[in-house]
């Protein structure tokens, strides 16, 4: 399980880093986006992943001790946190280059004055 | 009696408290604010004072944990160095208060100077590690602040910048050798930072440093950094361009205190280091200086310039007083270090009174004071006497102790070891010579060019007359400063029972005729001091290229050169070039510390994949590759979209029902905005450059293989169950967080704080976004 998704955070950091070094700004914002996404699921991996069951799900179904074995929840928080910061992160660089382009005329990052 | 810690703490507590305050009493009481810098320091003169007789160490807590305190050693030599800087302050705020009449900026100089002087009182008493570095490298920078002084003049600047890098620099080995120090302790069962307990257990610690092959590294880390603090060769010459500092500022910091915290730092670990490595280290390197300081001094040809040069040779030889392994070397030291700040830090008070009366600081266009500045030509009279060592005055009995120690050491040592009193007769025949330069500026003809000279007013001349006083006093009656604290300061820093004996020789001996040569000599050489002058300038000139200043101003050239090179390839405000060196060194690093640190490849798990997972994952990887080589803007925006769809649904697979929600909303909200910002750009049209296709390829295919290898390598074990944290978290959420549901309960419960902070995140992109889109059209820009 492991390799597939060492795999999967291997080829998306890749193919970020390709579209962050675009020259058109709005590959680079794409770029950001696959790269925050690569990283969460990166911590995901890092919890260790189980299949989803109703057992394993971090939602208890008893109030009582003792508590079932579920997946780490610690690093689902640090990730849905993360899924909202980087919302936050891509909305506010899409708005900057939309700032940008209409500062500099172009959306071409080379083309701008220095 | 044990020290008191209040009193300590006040008296160098107090001058901070009052820098901090100072610049708003100077908006209300104006330049007048001196007079309080003065109060200041009569007031932690007093509280010093009350503890002289005392011995001990007092503590505070600071971090307990690591056996950090704020902890304060009081003995002779303590008392003595704190008791000059605070005594000596009193005068330099009174001479100030007149000499720095209608400068600008006041409030910043008597700030930083109270600062100062609480930072030098901090490293006096310092006997904790830490704290005594924390003082350390505050003197250093108070000096830079002070040193700067004219902002806007360059020679200030340049100067301000040359002794911060050689005393900060030097501060950095202080670091290293005091961590060292602390390692040492620790092996050895002592509090690790705890000074006064190092030095109580000299003996053991010396054995450990000795044992780990740490002995001589610490040695030589602690004697730069006295060095450098005390302008030894090779790194003296950051001394003589702080005089472009006000005159008050030479004499308190370049003259009697700061620079002589190297030489304090050298006696505080004198009976630590003591041996034959520390006398061949610290003496050879005293005995340099004071010759080459000496020197240099005479080839001066602006008062201030002679003065710093002079106080260069005279640091030398505290050091090499204190570097020698007889008894006399401490006496020699301690009591230099007294006569010293003395005499000289009235020699820089009566330049300063030269300047400002007779407007110029060339030796050459000086002469026959005396008729305008009586009292300045006695003050001067007795001071430069000192100086120069010749009896009955002051410095005649210090440095007749240091002929003592040399005279004792080459007798012992024999052969190569007869080089140190050698060597002191050379260095103090040129002493000789440029204090009788400096008194004759008073004596002789008054040259024609000379301008009128005026008066100096009595605020001027009478802190350096008090200083002149005690040149007196301690010359006519030696016993008695030494009885009352040079004897204590000597013995603080000597293993060996201490006598400091100052009287006029009655019968010859080698010390004698030592002393009898040097005076001899200088006063016999002293009429050709034009010709010796000439033929010392001929031999600087022919060896500027082996200067220290030359290579330190050779290699802040090359620096510079080399950090504009770099930043015209690494700061090229392409987005492409920042991406390129973060991402290639930060994988770099990561690819390093894997290959230093492990062995061998991991290797993956063998748990079965889920064909939903892998059909998920690969999806999402097609999406990804979609996105990259998508022609237009709305084509990458909705393959973007199914990546993202793809890592919910992954999520859901994950076990992760929460983060798939949260997931889900985000993308949704993030393809409206994605498709509202594109409909206002234009297409991107560009040919495919392939050179540069491949080089970002080849990175790309760099930094996935990193992020590939790194999960494999984070990649838990199978088995591993969950960590503490976790199940702390799963056994908790209920009967403390009354929810089942694990996440929610630990985002809005344990730790609501970082929610709150991510909440906030999110409200400033969000107002960021607005000024962004709103802002332009109401006239911001053009």
């Amino acid at each position: 399980m492991t390799l597939a998704v060492a795999a999967t955070v291997g080829a998306l950091f890749a193919l970020g880093t390709f579209l962050l070094l675009r020259d058109d700004l709005v590959k680079v914002v794409w770029g950001l986006a696959i790269i925050s996404q690569a990283a969460n699921v990166y911590l995901i991996g890092m919890g260790g992943i189980v299949e989803g069951t109703s057992e394993t799900v971090p939602v208890l179904a008893t109030h009582h001790a003792p508590f079932p074995e579920t997946v780490d929840p610690v690093v689902q928080a640090l990730v849905l946190t993360a899924i909202v910061i980087s919302f936050g992160m891509t909305a506010f660089a899409l708005t900057l280059s939309y700032r940008a382009y209409q500062e500099n005329e172009s959306i071409n990052v080379t083309e701008w004055k220095q | 009696m044990e020290p008191q810690l209040w009193v300590l703490t006040v008296a160098i507590g107090l001058p901070f408290v009052a820098a901090v305050l100072t610049p708003l009493f100077y908006r209300v009481v104006g330049e007048r604010v001196g007079y309080l810098g003065a109060a200041v320091a009569t007031v932690s003169f007093g509280l010093v004072l009350t503890q002289v007789g005392t011995e001990g160490t007092v503590a505070t807590p600071w971090i307990p944990s690591h056996d950090v305190a704020l902890r304060f050693h009081v003995d002779g030599l303590a008392l003595l160095f704190a008791l000059l800087a605070s005594g000596i302050g009193v005068l330099i705020f009174a001479y100030a208060t007149t000499y720095m009449h209608g400068m600008p900026d006041l409030g910043r100089f008597y700030m930083a100077l109270l600062a100062f002087m609480g930072s030098i009182l901090g490293v006096a008493f310092a006997a904790d590690l830490l704290v005594l570095f924390l003082f350390w490298e505050l003197t250093s920078v108070t000096s830079f602040i002070l040193i700067g002084y004219h902002t806007e003049d360059a020679s200030s600047q340049y100067s301000a910048r040359m002794a911060m890098i050689i005393t900060v620099g030097g501060g950095l080995c202080l670091l290293v050798g005091l961590l060292v120090l602390a390692v040492a302790a620790e092996l050895a069962g002592v509090g690790a930072f705890n000074l006064a307990a190092i030095l109580e257990n000299a003996e053991t610690i010396r054995a450990v440093l000795e044992a780990n092959g740490l002995f001589v590294p610490a040695l030589v880390l602690v004697t730069i950094a006295a060095a450098a603090k005390s302008a030894q060769v090779p790194l003296y010459f950051w001394l003589p361009g702080a005089m472009v500092a006000p005159t008050p500022v030479s004499a308190f910091l370049h003259s009697a205190t700061m620079v002589k915290v190297g030489v304090y730092a050298l006696g505080r670990v004198r009976p630590l280091f003591h041996g034959p490595e520390w006398m061949f280290l610290v003496a050879t390197l005293g005995m340099l200086t004071m010759t080459v300081g000496a020197i240099l001094a005479v080839l001066a040809s602006d008062i201030k310039e002679l003065l710093a040069y002079s106080t260069a040779s005279h640091l030398g030889l505290m050091i090499a007083g204190f570097g020698f392994q007889t008894h006399y070397g401490p006496e020699a030291g301690a009591f230099h270090l007294f006569n010293h700040a003395l005499f000289k830090a009235a020699l820089f008070l009566v330049a300063g009174i030269i300047a400002h009366e007779a407007g110029s600081r060339q030796i050459d266009e000086l002469g026959g004071l005396w008729r305008a500045l009586p009292v300045t030509a006695a003050i001067t009279a007795v001071a430069t006497l000192s100086m120069a060592g010749i009896p009955p005055f002051s410095g005649f009995y210090s440095k007749e102790i240091l002929f003592e120690a040399a005279w004792e050491t080459a007798q012992a040592g024999g052969g190569l070891a007869w080089l140190y009193p050698a060597t002191a007769v050379f260095a103090s025949i040129f002493t000789v010579l440029y204090s009788l330069r400096f008194l004759w500026l008073f004596l002789g003809e008054k040259p024609e060019e000379l301008g009128t000279v005026h008066r100096a007013p009595f605020t001027l001349f009478a802190p350096p007359a008090v200083l002149a006083v005690g040149v007196a006093f301690v010359s006519l009656l030696p016993d008695v400063a030494i009885g009352f604290l040079v004897d204590d300061a000597a013995s603080a820093a000597a293993l060996e029972p201490v006598a400091i004996d100052a009287k006029i020789p009655t019968h010859l001996s080698g010390p004698v005729a030592m002393s009898l040569v040097t005076i001899g000599v200088g006063f016999a050489a002293f009429p050709y001091y034009t010709e010796i002058r000439s033929i010392l300038a001929r031999l600087h000139g022919a060896t500027r290229r082996t200067h220290p200043v030359t290579v330190y101003n050779g290699l802040l050239g090359a620096t510079d050169r080399a950090s504009a090179a770099i930043s015209t390839h690494v700061h090229t405000g392409q987005i492409r070039t920042y991406v390129w060196w973060l991402l290639a060194s930060a994988c770099a690093l990561t690819v390093a510390g894997y290959a230093s640190t492990v062995t061998g490849l991991p290797t993956p798990t063998s748990a079965e994949t889920p064909v939903a997972m892998i059909l998920v994952l690969g999806v999402a990887v097609f999406a990804a590759i979609a996105v990259t080589v998508a022609e237009s803007h709305v084509t990458g925006v909705l393959t973007l979209g199914i990546l993202g769809f793809m890592v919910a649904i992954f999520y859901i697979l994950a076990s992760g029902p929460d983060l798939a929600l949260t997931q889900l909303v985000v993308e949704t909200l993030l393809l409206l905005i994605f498709l509202l910002v594109i409909e206002e750009l234009p297409a991107f049209y560009r040919e495919l450059e392939w050179g540069k296709v491949l080089r970002d390829a080849a990175l790309s295919v760099f930094v996935g293989a990193t992020a590939f290898v790194s999960v494999l390598y984070a990649a838990p074990a199978e088995d591993r169950g969950l960590t503490e944290t976790a199940s702390e978290y799963v056994d908790t959420a209920v009967p403390e967080g009354g929810g089942t549901n694990i996440v929610n309960v630990i985002l809005t419960d344990f730790r609501a704080f970082d929610t709150l902070g991510e909440s906030i995140v999110i409200v400033i992109a969000a107002l960021s976004v607005l000024v962004l889109v709103t802002m332009r059209d109401r006239g911001e820009t053009q």
